[in-house]
């Protein structure tokens, strides 16, 4: 079990406010229809915590959180997992790019809240437990697709998703539905070429 | 292979795949901000709604009352530090909470700390100021704006280039182009926000911010806060993104410094990208006024620049780009001056890449527009102006292949399909233009020191104060230990970002793969000289090899003749587990004190036009081929050749990514990017990523990197010239230029934009 | 951002029922203490910036109606469930097929990312993009009423020329509208005094000397379907959006364009136009100069001079004018030269 790897890079608010269940252990509420918040006399106040269970890379969550945390900072400040970044908290860089129910999506102009019962998949979720790399991620190592490298869990993310959704079908097409993805170092050929690879090789799978 | 790594030519280094690739997309590379910190508190900064007056009231009662908040930081908890100053480590001499003077649109007026992120963005948002405002000078041509000659003003320049008798030449000339050219505000925009996370342990300060510069910051802090500097750590592995925004530190750092001390807790601030536009850095609009006069042989007899920079009323930020453009071309007479126009804005600072940029745009431009005024080929114009020397001090060129990279980049794009007729080509519903520019960046490298441990079983450790912000500085500081050592990249470890390192310079200017690999070179030899010594001694392995010529490869110590020894029976016959040295690299022509300001933050840098011997630049040549929709205008670069020659390259595939992304750089600078500024209020209006438009994927289709070999002895041990800056030299001109030959219109004002030419 | 409750309502009655209890009044619903959010791309957005300001929000994801995330077609119409995604829309290969402008104009706006999470209800009644909405400090009739607008004088590139008044020259940055409201699409809304359908042309409200009211909803009432009528036209039609950047830009122009054409002749034609108007923008005018012409240049010239006779330009985007001429034009002959 990971939890103490999980809880290995956490600040202390994490422990305050996240409990860590094993994949299967806990069965949760997945039901977008039914409310999370614990039953209570007293009418809801802007500023109480909301019980919130999440799947997120395979593994089951339960956060108390305020209403106002993003789904981006709470994977990043009450799960501990920071390789989703922060470029803009307004949905203009797509930095943040995860999955959710498997479509990409902003976490930044996501209310954590509004997660109720999804699965979400992070970069860190991607390599397989014996450290093989994604295809996706491979190929961005292989073409170089990045500099820096802040932006790429979020490129990858959303390379995952354009795939997924067919819609890297030829070069132009991936560079129309990657272009929500900013790339300040400016990789934008090595991404497309790394997108070809992967959608090539998970075709081929 | 693939075309992210090119097969190396001459003089080129393997495209060893970046070291730190693998931590980089599985989410493990830990940027300053994702560093887990126990219990941290959240900072949030509120900033000035006005660019000039002073704050006559602030109300903080609202914001104190929000649950979670902590503590303010605000006007007098400052007062026991020290106002930052402006120069090579500090961005400004603008203390924001050390007076209650407002100097410019979004300067610091508080900091708040809360428990929560959320309560602190809040709290924040509930301070309100009162103002005693005052009519703010937003720019050029605004009432109220002070002007001074920039030349001495700021090491950046420190006199105006001139040659010959540029009045008289001119008046002779028989060709003449005389036209003004402009550059808009520019945010470096990295995607990576600013951050600061401040913690404290006793009297020892550890900051975790994205830096370009640790050990200056270090000492600068230290400075600000009265500490020893031994007592201050800046700690910055990983930078996302930097552009030099990341080089100068702010005013934020020492205050979110103090706030931590305050509650006695890390304090962690992310500036928001809207206030990032006001508490950080830019690159501030340029003006020029360019004359060239030539024979009607083609011949430049003449070439004048000025050019005219804002900068903030109290910093002499200089760019002086004309320390390049006036040694580009073979003029005959040179006549240059540069102004500093003050204004109520935030003081700028360098962006990839200065000086260049703005002042190479101007020139290029020009430069094309006299092609076209002789009725000559632009390529063949620069071909018949190429110097020997250059033409200010009449000093040789460490090595100049300019026509090597123009001759390769135009048959790769070409350029002998070209009409030269502007109008002329059409695709279908699409006017097609195509331009070339030059592209020139100072090569330049400044003191370095690197620590270098190898292990018996082979393990390389590179320790360095540099800063790896997307370069693949630490790959090849890896390479270059691999190399020398003979050992493969997998054993190769290589720390940097940290100021407990052995101190590096700033990582701007394109100094830092010339500089830290000279450093970890000499740190190897090190190591080698004593191996070598051991082997060959007389207990050695390689004992009676005599004065055969040693060297390392495949973890072996290996003579000329063929003869080997393990590295662990060199390190058994020495007795010693791990062989570590300290380098120090300072180039040539260094003071004497020019290691000791290495360590007090404040590297010379050499080379460029400095030198006595003889200047040191890189050059390239970039072709760009446009597409405009003959009805609605819009334009579009669907192809774009550059060749670049940059001595020794280290990695061709960091360096083709390197030079790729300046060259896209370069294409949103032609066609995207400017701040837009209320004239009114001087205040900064499209401060995000919706407004402030940078290329997305989809703008660049075909980006094509020649690396042209070029051997340069001259300019540093390692043989390397600086590429980071290089590529988006050039680019915006070459665009300009493609326009023109696309439509017959020279648009003079960047960014190009649909209304240049619709009407 | 202040803070909020946060409410999970099961069906599109329990939430008008949780809206109106709360008091909504006479306040429009981007002002009112309890708001609905569904994508969140807008309004989170905003209630970052400090423009939106709710106390409760109630998340319509949690609506238990099938209907609401469908798209049906019928023969004579395509009906979109609003909590239907962009994306999903224009992927939809029936959409596609049957009305391409509808496909087009969600497929040229925003990103693929925004696309999976901003619904087509959402989508309609986006905000403007306003440098100086955005910013709290600016003053701005359309979030602090009567505070003046900082836009007129100011910089003022991407505003509107169209449907614009002395208190407000915001523009409506959608795409997505300009094909609604050209194809005559009507709206379903549910709220506390029942159910209506609204011609979509009504739905937004010019900015006259009241630009905080932006729709004729009350903050009670929740759209439920989106319906769009085939016609003639409707195969025959095609958006084209003019911007800085070839992808991830608002429109500096764009046109909407249905045509049905007998020969070369203009039997019948629906306009719509982008970027350059306050509101979701239907150009009649431009329409009725066309309506039984032969579409050449010359004629689509005509009808582009007509589309553009009112606009009033400030200092900066008086290149909207010419701009939108042209991509009408374009937009026009192209749109006739589709193989259908």
């Amino acid at each position: 079990m990971s939890d103490a790897k999980i809880s290995s890079g956490l600040s202390r608010r994490m422990f305050m406010t996240a409990s860590v269940s094993a994949a299967a252990a806990m069965p949760l509420a997945t039901s977008p229809t039914r409310a999370a918040q614990p039953a209570s006399a007293k009418p809801a106040q802007p500023r109480d915590l909301s019980a919130v269970s999440m799947r997120i890379n395979k593994q089951s969550y339960n956060l108390a959180l305020d209403n106002r945390t993003s789904l981006l900072d709470a994977l990043r400040d009450h799960v501990g997992l920071t390789g989703t970044k922060k470029g803009c908290d307004h949905g203009q860089c797509g930095a943040c790019t995860v999955l959710v129910d498997g479509k990409r999506v902003l976490s930044c102009l996501s209310f954590a809240v509004m997660n109720q019962g999804r699965e979400i998949t992070t970069v860190e979720g991607l390599a397989s437990a014996g450290g093989e790399l994604h295809p996706v991620q491979q190929a961005f190592v292989d073409h170089d697709a990045f500099q820096c490298g802040y932006c790429t869990p979020g490129q990858i993310m959303s390379a995952i998703g354009c795939i997924n959704e067919g819609r890297a079908g030829s070069e132009d097409d991936i560079r129309e539905y990657m272009s929500g993805n900013l790339c300040r170092c400016a990789a934008y050929p090595n991404i497309v070429a790394a997108i070809v690879q992967a959608r090539d090789e998970i075709r081929r799978a | 292979m693939n075309q992210a790594a090119p097969a190396p030519r001459e003089n080129q280094g393997d495209p060893v795949v970046r070291i730190d690739a693998r931590l980089k997309v599985t989410g493990q590379a830990s940027y300053p901000a994702d560093i887990a910190t126990a219990n941290v508190a959240y900072g949030a900064l509120a900033t000035s709604s006005i660019a000039r007056g002073r704050v006559s009231a602030l109300h903080l009662q609202d914001a104190r009352a929000v649950p979670g908040v902590l503590d303010i930081v605000t006007y007098g908890d400052m007062d026991k530090t020290d106002t930052p100053k402006f120069g090579n480590t500090g961005a400004s001499s603008i203390g924001p909470l050390h007076d209650k003077t407002i100097f410019h649109d979004g300067q610091i007026i508080a900091l708040v700390v809360a428990e929560t992120f959320e309560a602190a963005e809040e709290a924040a948002m509930l301070i309100r100021a009162d103002y005693d405002d005052e009519q703010p000078s937003a720019s050029f041509d605004s009432k109220g704006t002070s002007t001074e000659a920039a030349a001495g003003k700021n090491p950046m320049l420190k006199e105006d280039a001139k040659a010959g008798d540029f009045d008289a030449a001119w008046a002779a000339a028989a060709v003449k182009v005389d036209e003004r050219y402009s550059t808009p505000t520019q945010h470096h925009n990295p995607i990576e926000l600013f951050s600061t996370t401040a913690m404290w342990q006793g009297d020892q300060l550890t900051i975790h911010e994205p830096s370009q510069n640790v050990t200056g910051w270090k000492m600068e802090l230290a400075r600000q806060l009265k500490l020893d500097p031994a007592n201050v750590r800046i700690i910055s592995p990983y930078i996302g993104g930097a552009f030099g925004s990341k080089g100068p530190m702010t005013a934020r750092t020492a205050i979110v410094a103090v706030a931590a001390r305050r509650i006695g807790r890390p304090v962690r601030c992310v500036v928001s990208r809207m206030q990032a536009f006001g508490a950080q850095t830019y690159r501030a609009e340029t003006r020029h006024r360019i004359r060239i006069g030539a024979g009607k042989d083609g011949r430049i007899t003449a070439f004048g620049h000025e050019g005219w920079e804002v900068t903030s009323r109290p910093d002499p930020y200089v760019v002086g780009g004309t320390s390049a453009t006036a040694r580009m071309y073979n003029y005959g007479s040179v006549l240059t001056h540069v102004a500093l126009v003050h204004a109520d804005r935030n003081t700028p600072g360098y962006m990839r890449s200065p000086p260049e940029t703005p002042y190479v745009y101007a020139l290029e431009n020009a430069m094309d527009e006299m092609a076209v005024a002789l009725g000559m080929d632009p390529v063949e114009f620069r071909r018949v102006n190429e110097p020997v020397k250059e033409p200010i001090g009449g000093r040789p060129f460490s090595s100049r292949s300019l026509i090597k990279c123009y001759d390769q980049a135009s048959e790769a794009f070409g350029w002998s399909k070209r009409d030269p007729e502007a109008g002329s080509m059409r695709d279908g519903d699409w006017l097609v233009g195509m331009g070339c520019a030059t592209a020139i960046y100072p090569t330049a490298a400044a003191p370095c020191a690197a620590r270098v441990r190898l292990t018996a079983d082979g393990e390389v450790r590179v320790q360095c104060g540099s800063h790896e912000i997307g370069t693949g500085v630490r790959t090849v500081a890896g390479q270059m230990a691999a190399e020398r050592l003979g050992v493969g990249m997998e054993k190769v470890s290589v720390e940097m970002g940290d100021s407990a390192l052995p101190p590096a310079p700033v990582s701007g200017g394109s100094i830092s793969t010339a500089s830290v690999c000279s450093a970890v070179m000499m740190a190897c030899d090190a190591v080698r000289a004593k191996l070598f010594a051991a082997a060959a001694g007389k207990d050695g392995p390689l004992a009676g090899s005599g004065n055969a010529k040693l060297d390392m490869a495949d973890g072996k110590i290996v003579t000329e003749t063929g003869k080997s020894a393990k590295l662990a029976d060199v390190f058994k016959a020495m007795q010693v587990g791990a062989i570590e040295e300290y380098a120090e690299f300072a180039p040539k022509g260094s003071s004497p004190e020019a290691l000791n300001k290495l360590y007090a933050g404040q590297p010379e840098f050499h080379g460029g036009e400095s030198d006595k011997d003889s200047v040191k630049y890189a050059f390239g040549a970039e072709f760009v081929e446009v597409r405009i929709n003959s009805r609605t205008r819009e334009i579009r670069v669907p192809r774009i050749v550059g060749a670049f020659a940059a001595g020794r390259i280290m990695n061709t595939r960091t360096a083709r990514s390197q030079l790729m992304g300046g060259m896209i750089w370069g294409i949103g600078q032609a066609l995207h990017e400017a701040t837009e500024i209320d004239r009114r209020a001087a205040r900064y209006v499209n401060r995000d990523l919706q407004d402030y438009l940078v290329p997305v994927n989809a703008d660049i289709k075909a980006v094509d990197v020649i690396l042209v070999p070029e051997v340069d002895h001259e300019v540093n041990p390692a043989g390397v010239k600086g590429l980071g800056e290089l590529g988006n030299v050039g680019t915006a001109a070459a665009v300009a230029s493609a326009v023109y030959h696309a439509t017959g219109k020279r648009i003079r004002d960047l960014p190009i934009r649909i209304e240049h030419l619709i009407v | 951002m202040r803070p909020f409750v946060y409410e999970r309502p099961t069906s599109v009655s329990a939430a008008v029922a949780m809206a109106s209890h709360a008091g909504a009044g006479h306040v429009p619903p981007t002002a009112a203490d309890t708001q609905f959010i569904a994508g969140g791309t807008n309004l989170a957005d905003y209630m970052k910036l400090g423009v939106g300001r709710p106390d409760r929000l109630l998340d319509l994801n949690t609506l238990a109606e099938p209907a609401l995330r469908k798209i049906r077609t019928s023969d004579d119409a395509i009906r979109f469930g609003a909590l239907v995604r962009m994306g999903e829309a224009a992927d939809n290969d029936d959409v596609r097929r049957r009305c391409p402008l509808l496909a087009d104009s969600l497929k040229l706006a925003a990103s693929g990312q925004l696309r999976n999470m901003a619904t087509l209800g959402g989508n309609v009644l986006q905000r403007t993009r306003c440098e100086y909405f955005r910013e709290t400090s600016w003053p701005c009739n359309k979030r602090e009423p009567g505070s003046g607008c900082a836009a007129m004088e100011g910089v003022n590139r991407q505003h509107a020329v169209l449907g614009t008044s002395d208190s407000c020259i915001a523009t409506y940055h959608g795409d997505f509208a300009q094909a609604l409201i050209a194809l005559d699409a009507t709206v379903d809304i549910e709220g506390r005094r029942g159910k209506r359908t609204l011609a979509f042309a009504k739905l937004h409200r010019l900015p006259g000397e009241t630009p905080n009211i932006e729709t004729d909803l009350a903050a009670d009432e929740i759209i439920t379907a989106i319906e769009v009528p085939l016609r003639p036209w409707s195969g025959r039609s095609r958006y084209l959006k003019i911007r800085d950047r070839e992808s991830y830009a608002f429109a500096l122009a764009s046109a909407a364009v249905a045509l049905d054409m007998e020969g070369q002749t203009v039997r019948s034609v629906r306009i719509g136009l982008g970027g350059v108007a306050t509101v979701p923008w239907r150009a009649v005018a431009a329409e009725d100069a066309l309506q039984g012409k032969v579409l050449d240049e010359a004629a689509a010239q005509k009808a582009a001079d007509a589309a553009f006779a009112d606009a009033r330009p400030r200092e900066h985007n008086a290149f909207k004018i010419p701009l939108g001429k042209r991509t009408l034009v374009r937009a026009l002959l192209e749109t006739r030269d589709m193989k259908v």
